[in-house]
């Protein structure tokens, strides 16, 4: 099965406005009329409809039908962010080496992937802690797009000292090799992007017509990963954080600012109050509670707090095992975060968590790949079943939410699944303690 | 003295380890000698990662240590000496997912274990898997992937490496943070491993050597 048009959609029709506060009733722990659906599909939707990933990144009007064509035979609650689904002309263009995609150089139907490498060196931290807007612009752009390269021979930004300057700031671009070529590949880079943002645009609008909700305004990340994952790299950060911890330390202090002006900035562009926080290092795999506690949490902490400050919801996105973690995650307030999980003992999570945050996920992704409609119906069931004391859930996927490998009759069978159980009436507390022991897998 | 370099590498005390390695080699210690308790300390790397009181970070770190006292000690040997190793294993991230953390650090546990490895890198299409297990007649693969699409190339790579007549040959090892019991069956792989340190063991089970 697969979304075509005219297909009928799954479940009961429901408004934008019962879609959001179905949302907000599960994140702030009061018992919505229903159990929500909400997932960050990034290439399920386009696939569900017979795209491959390299035509969703290339034909803009081909994914925007199928996400529209998708959400309405699916009927989520929620539709997932449809930014995710990059442009791929864009990234061509600017010479883009920082990804790999389907469509350029990984097949058809690969996930695009951020490729981890050092874009600061061991010895750049004094440089950046300086001034991370000239060392973005001199050193970061350059290394991550060929596009950017002529800047890597500006002299520091602060140089170009205002009004008696000015004169030499306009010579010195024009006369930097590969300058005016830049500036050309950048007017056609930003054509592009708005020929992009146009369809997205449009897409919004269309989906919210439909009653569709967008889940996010968009993403940011917390410090230590910005650090860790798009500065530094995972073998870099981890052999700094034994060689030279505090500056370790003081870049993520420095950032900060920075992952909360990102989140800020994407709410005001789109209106949506909900930004997403992709999670990477901090799991339990990848390091010890010690170094969780003095290297990761701080920052994560004050990003979280700042975002429910200003009236924004956070959706940190706890990719791998945050059992041990969970303790930390209590110190946040009551009903405030939705947070999406990906592998956590839900027992703990309910003793620990349970009077503090939703639980966002977990249909597991071997699961939807490789397993049968009545296994998945059987873990949704559980699951609704775990929290029907409480409420406080939201059904998705797992770490990636929905992967485009799943079997379409799997997706379709939780979708259905939510609707079959998820009012809340009829299921024991017995038949609770059976379900989830099956569906912990 | 070997004791002291074993443990305070063991404990991750760069400044204290480079300086015991510096008095041994001045003392004219027999370089072999140094590497082994190198060698011995990684051991216990490898125990205390298993047991969960070291995770990547020590890891990493562990191995920069590693290497900088090879750095220090092999210009000291007197010809490349060639332990034998405990087996040879040919691993690499599947076709279509360039994903490498856990794949690097699979290699780096095996290494320092004994292990002789071919590293094919990320992104490796199934026939390469094929080409470097006939050539180096290593009786153990290993397949890594992040990605949930890795569950199909995984599929497909031992498909490939049965249709090419190794199947009964090899052992095939299958890991990554999205794998469990049930990908191990859809793909057809012999055993699957949570982490390095599982890698590393069913290795020795896979030869023997455990």
């Amino acid at each position: 099965m697969s979304a075509r048009e005219g297909t009928k959609p799954i479940g009961t029709p429901s408004t934008y406005e019962a879609r959001e506060k179905r949302f907000y009733d599960a994140v702030s722990l009061t018992k919505p009329d229903r159990v929500p659906i909400a997932s960050f599909a990034v290439f399920f939707l386009t696939k569900y409809s017979g795209l491959s990933n390299a035509k969703a990144m290339y034909d803009y009007d081909k994914m925007a039908k199928a996400w529209k064509q998708s959400m309405q035979r699916l009927n989520w609650d929620m539709a997932p962010l449809h930014q995710s689904v990059f442009a791929g002309p864009v990234m061509e263009i600017t010479g883009l080496k920082a990804f790999k995609w389907p469509g350029y150089n990984l097949a058809d139907d690969a996930l695009y992937q951020y490729v981890e490498n050092e874009y600061m060196m061991a010895d750049e931290y004094d440089e950046f802690l300086a001034d991370p807007g000239s060392f973005t612009i001199r050193k970061g752009l350059p290394r991550m797009a060929s596009v950017f390269e002529p800047l890597a021979i500006l002299p520091p930004l602060p140089s170009f000292a205002f009004g008696y300057s000015i004169f030499t700031v306009v010579s010195t671009f024009v006369g930097i090799p590969g300058f005016p070529q830049m500036m050309e590949t950048l007017i056609k880079t930003g054509r592009e992007m708005n020929r992009y943002n146009a369809t997205q645009a449009r897409l919004v609008k269309d989906l919210a017509s439909m009653g569709f909700p967008c889940i996010t305004a968009g993403f940011t990340f917390t410090a230590f990963d910005w650090l860790c994952v798009l500065l530094r790299g995972l073998k870099g950060t981890m052999l700094d954080m034994f060689q030279q911890p505090d500056k370790v330390k003081a870049v993520v202090e420095r950032l900060i600012p920075y992952t909360i002006g990102q989140a800020v900035a994407v709410t005001q562009m789109t209106g949506n109050r909900r930004v997403m926080i992709p999670l990477w290092r901090g799991a339990a795999g990848f390091m010890s509670d010690k170094h969780f506690a003095e290297f990761y949490w701080p920052s994560l902490k004050q990003l979280l707090l700042a975002l429910i400050e200003q009236g924004i919801t956070p959706m940190p996105w706890f990719e791998g095992d945050y059992t041990p973690r969970l303790k930390y995650l209590a110190e946040l307030p009551r009903g405030k975060v939705a947070g999406h999980f990906d592998r956590v003992d839900k027992k703990k999570f309910k003793e620990i968590l349970g009077n503090v945050m939703c639980f966002w996920g977990d249909v597991p992704p071997q699961l939807l790949v490789t397993g049968t409609p009545e296994k998945v119906r059987d873990y949704v069931k559980g699951l609704i079943a775990f929290f029907s004391d409480r409420g406080g859930l939201i059904v998705d996927g797992a770490v990636e939410g929905i992967p485009a490998e799943a079997k379409p009759e799997n997706v379709e069978a939780m979708t259905e699944a939510v609707f079959e159980y998820g009012v809340y009436q009829g299921i024991s507390e017995g038949q609770v303690q059976h379900e989830i022991r099956r569906g912990d897998n | 003295m070997a004791e002291d370099l074993i443990n305070t590498l063991a404990d991750l005390k760069e400044k204290e380890a480079v300086k015991i390695v510096e008095e041994r080699l001045s003392a004219g210690e027999e370089p072999l000698k140094i590497l082994d308790d190198a060698r011995g300390a990684m051991e216990i790397v490898g125990k205390r990662f298993a047991a969960g009181e070291y995770f990547i970070p020590e890891l990493v770190y562990s191995g920069e240590l590693l290497k900088r006292i090879n750095d220090m000690v092999k210009p000291k040997l007197a010809k490349a000496t060639n332990v034998k190793p405990q087996g040879k294993v040919v691993l690499g991230t599947v076709a279509g997912d360039i994903h490498d953390i856990g794949k690097d650090i699979v290699a780096f546990m095996l290494d320092v274990n004994g292990f002789e490895v071919y590293d094919l890198g990320v992104d490796v299409p199934a026939q390469k898997f094929v080409e470097k297990t006939k050539e180096s007649g290593a009786p153990i693969v290993g397949l890594s992937g992040f990605l949930t699409l890795a569950y199909d190339s995984m599929k497909q790579t031992v498909q490939v490496i049965n249709d090419a007549g190794l199947r009964n040959k090899v052992k095939i090892m299958i890991g990554g943070g999205q794998i469990n019991e049930e990908i191990r069956k859809y793909t057809g792989a012999d055993a699957y491993g949570r982490d390095a340190m599982a890698a590393v063991n069913l290795a020795k089970k896979f030869t023997g050597k455990e």
